[in-house]
């Protein structure tokens, strides 16, 4: 892998929003307790955060940084009133299981500060295609903390009962998610460092520190 | 006892530990204990004139037009954002300069925007909640909860970022689960 290769799928391992920078981690703690709200989030968050900084990209980067903040801020606050209408005319359950989680993953960290940051900084093209990486590393935990955290705490997958000797009703709560996110924070990093480690040995590189 | 009574209160309605509002914008600032306290300090100034804010834009906001809250309270929290960057840069260029980075991260975050929501939902639960009294109080409240918070994680921040951890749990994952175990412990008190 290039590169540029691998700065374009960082959003998936190396430079996963969730489990790398800690960001849009409150309705991972709180909300992403079943694999329905997962979906949920899901929905809301990538509707949201692709369209809010593909149009935040337009902004012309002349303009001083805090009121970019703003401008960006407030796009995301626009495009979560037609991503809302929608969700309330086709998944009408998911605002009421997200509540308040709802409208703040419009304000999510991605959008205000690493587009800025980070995103903006490449060609449209090469923007597009970090940021759908970006979003599929935080659908990716999403799927697997929702699955976990269900299975393990209600017993069930997607609603349906499994037969599961025991069940950890704590994990639904939010220090449930607390200490899951830390755990999977954990083995992420574990992971990475190995994965980096091959990637490096195969090239003949230098080893990768483990940040 | 009344202080007692008062903590554990401040405790159980903890935005952080029970709702995990604001709980990146805490790692932000943890690599310093004094990032930590300027930017809960920061955030204390904006949860309460941003709450200020929106008692007034949920008095105003129609019911039928609710889906434009979260604009209204972005244009709102914007504007605090653009007030105390002038104040400041009026008031000190130097303090502006060692301030600003705070301001900045302090200002858009569900921190601040949780907190405003939090409030609204309370107000629209119990309408003896819907004045301003109640709306400024529940904003310092919240802002008071981040400061504890922070003040909970600065007196671990040294060991949980020991090498003693292992390295892959050191630093944010330790954090987690430290903030877990507190979280656990204030869910008894609930």
């Amino acid at each position: 892998m290039n590169n540029r290769k691998s700065t374009v799928f960082a959003g998936i391992l190396g430079e996963n929003i969730v489990l790398s920078s800690l960001m849009v981690i409150s309705p991972v703690i709180v909300c992403g307790n079943t694999l329905k709200n997962a979906e949920a989030l899901i929905y809301a968050f990538n509707s949201i955060t692709f369209l809010s900084v593909f149009i935040s990209s337009f902004v012309p980067r002349k303009i001083p940084y805090a009121l970019k903040v703003i401008i960006y801020a407030l796009i995301s606050s626009i495009v979560y009133i037609p991503v809302r209408m929608a969700a309330s005319e086709f998944f009408p359950d998911s605002i009421t299981r997200i509540g308040i989680y709802y409208p703040l993953l419009a304000v999510n960290s991605l959008i205000v500060f690493q587009s800025e940051a980070k995103l903006f900084r490449m060609k449209r093209g090469k923007m597009t295609a970090s940021l759908f990486f970006y979003i599929l590393g935080f659908d990716a935990v999403m799927l697997i903390t929702g699955f976990i955290r269900e299975l393990f705490a209600f017993g069930t997958i997607n609603g349906k009962i499994v037969d599961i000797d025991t069940t950890i009703s704590g994990l639904s709560q939010p220090f449930g998610g607390f200490i899951f996110l830390g755990i999977m924070c954990g083995v992420y990093r574990k992971i990475r460092a190995a994965a980096y480690r091959n990637y490096n040995d195969k090239r003949g590189g230098a080893d990768v520190s483990d940040k | 006892m009344f202080l007692i009574n008062d903590f554990i209160a401040l405790l159980a309605a903890n935005l952080i530990l029970t709702q995990a509002l604001g709980t990146s914008t805490l790692f932000i600032a943890a690599n310093s204990r004094r990032n930590l306290l300027r930017t809960a300090f920061v955030i204390t100034v904006f949860t309460v004139f941003g709450s200020i804010g929106a008692y007034f834009a949920d008095r105003l906001l129609p019911e039928k037009y609710s889906d434009l809250r979260l604009l209204i309270y972005t244009a709102l929290i914007g504007i605090l954002y653009v007030i105390f960057l002038s104040a400041l840069f009026f008031i000190s260029r130097e303090k502006f300069e060692k301030s600003r980075k705070y301001i900045h991260i302090s200002a858009f975050n569900c921190a601040v925007m949780g907190t405003l929501f939090t409030i609204n939902h309370r107000a629209a639960g119990d309408s003896s909640f819907m004045n301003l009294k109640s709306y400024a109080a529940a904003g310092l409240e919240a802002g008071f909860g981040f400061i504890l918070a922070s003040l909970i994680l600065t007196a671990a921040y040294r060991k949980l970022n020991s090498a003693k951890v292992p390295a892959s749990f050191r630093g944010f994952p330790a954090m987690l689960v430290y903030l877990g175990i507190i979280s656990m412990a204030v869910y008894t008190l609930k």
